[in-house]
């Protein structure tokens, strides 16, 4: 009856995610929200190391109103680089995290996603709903 | 006695653009409310070019000539990233900023007792030397110079309720203390002057107002900052920077005024008007772009002007 206890960061996550890079437009970050259901990007560099991430939230935040300019140049600002909103050193876990502790960490820092790294390579992302799917899998019985 | 309404038709062909939200039909959409019946008794003028000697008691002759000859044949030739030129952009931006000093001239001889200047592009944001934010020439700080130069008057205030600051009217007037410009604003917001700490020589007043602002806000800065300065100052002739972009509908800002704060705040303005200069108010268009809340507002602030003349 435990059984989300036994469970790891590994077990629940989404391998191979779909990833940026820093140079990737905001225009394109826009359409990967769009056409998937997840709300954080991670961002590698050119040797696949994790730089950053952009959330949803990011993403909003570029298009608020500035002293800069009385309307947003939204044709402008599709066109910015990922770089520009990315969180950059995001908080990341390890795949062996008990998934426990993961969902501890998700409800105090009100995050909805952590990037899964091991041997500084992503692996995974793990989410709000992924930690669901594993309570519903490991509480509920058939 | 009449309250004039100054337009040309050249104010709705500047046009900065597919979506721009200082488009052509605001000026459609308060044109289309003031030809309410309610508004019949309203008189209608054809606002004529500014003079290169209008123009030039704010902006050097040199950035006037830059701007008209920068206007272009076809297309759009952009200043900033907010502010373009088109082809008759040189003509409406001349007749925004003539209206203010036709509708002095008109008052001064006794013709009206205010005016109303339905014009475009805006000017409030433009520099002595700097367009931005939509503006070229600033049609309410040439009208106030007007006042002074044309007409001997001593002391002109400028009343500026626009959602943003007016930084180009604060610069053109900051060091002179035969005008007051007084501003109330929301902040943070564009284009990020406008602190109570900018005094000038003790002749401007800024009144920096949160997000979410509302009608209460605005009373209590009228009552607390707005008015005195105004009744310490004993204007000669008050001008008005009619913005209507701080309406609760208003797509580029946060404060939540409602068509009957600026109703209010009109009769307010034409109440100390009466009482230090014979009623003699011009008051020329600035922002607002929620077509809906634009147009009710503009109604309402020239219905309080009519209802004082």
């Amino acid at each position: 009856m435990y059984e989300f206890l036994g469970c790891k960061v590994k077990d629940a996550m989404t391998v191979s995610p779909i990833t940026a890079t820093p140079d990737t437009p905001l225009g394109t970050l826009e359409q990967l929200f769009e056409a998937h259901d997840f709300n954080g990007i991670p961002v590698l560099d050119r040797q696949g190391r994790l730089v950053g991430l952009v959330t949803k939230f990011d993403l909003l935040k570029a298009f608020i109103l500035t002293t800069d300019s009385p309307a947003p140049r939204y044709t402008d600002i599709i066109n910015l680089p990922a770089s520009s909103v990315m969180t950059t050193n995001p908080e990341t876990v390890s795949p062996d995290l008990p998934l426990s502790r993961l969902l501890q960490q998700l409800v105090e820092m009100r995050t909805k996603s952590f990037p899964v790294v091991e041997n500084d390579r992503l692996v995974g992302i793990i989410s709000r709903e992924d930690v669901l799917k594993a309570l519903h899998r490991t509480t509920i019985s058939p | 006695m009449t309250t004039l309404l100054y337009n040309h038709p050249v104010c709705a062909e500047h046009d900065m653009g597919h979506g721009h939200p200082e488009c052509p039909d605001r000026l459609k959409a308060i044109l289309a409310a003031l030809k309410h019946p309610e508004f019949a008794h309203l008189q209608w003028r054809e606002a004529p070019e500014a003079t290169l000697e209008q123009l030039t008691r704010v902006h050097p002759a040199r950035y006037v000539e830059r701007i008209l000859a920068a206007v272009p044949r076809h297309g759009l030739h952009a200043l900033d990233g907010d502010t373009a030129l088109s082809p008759r952009s040189g003509e409406a931006a001349l007749r925004a900023a003539g209206a203010a000093c036709a509708a002095v001239d008109a008052i001064m001889a006794g013709e009206a007792n205010n005016a109303f200047c339905a014009v475009r592009p805006p000017g409030h944001h433009a520099e002595p030397s700097r367009a931005m934010g939509f503006c070229l020439f600033n049609n309410v700080a040439i009208g106030a110079a007007h006042a002074r130069a044309a007409h001997g008057l001593e002391r002109a205030a400028v009343i500026d309720f626009d959602v943003h600051h007016g930084n180009g009217t604060q610069a053109a007037f900051e060091t002179q203390p035969a005008y007051m410009y007084i501003s109330s604003h929301q902040s943070p917001l564009y284009p990020g002057t406008g602190r109570r700490s900018e005094r000038g020589v003790g002749n401007i007043v800024n009144v920096p107002m949160p997000p979410y602002s509302g009608s209460e806000d605005l009373r209590e800065a009228w009552t607390t900052f707005m008015e005195p300065a105004l009744r310490g100052f004993q204007p000669n002739f008050i001008f008005i920077s009619a913005g209507f972009d701080a309406h609760r509908l208003d797509p580029l800002a946060e404060l939540n005024f409602t068509e009957e704060d600026y109703a209010w705040l009109t009769r307010e303005i034409l109440d100390l008007a009466a009482e230090f200069c014979a009623g003699r108010v011009v008051s020329t268009l600035e922002g607002g772009y929620n077509l809906q809340a634009l147009a009710a507002s503009t109604a309402v602030h020239v219905r309080a002007l009519m209802d004082a003349a």
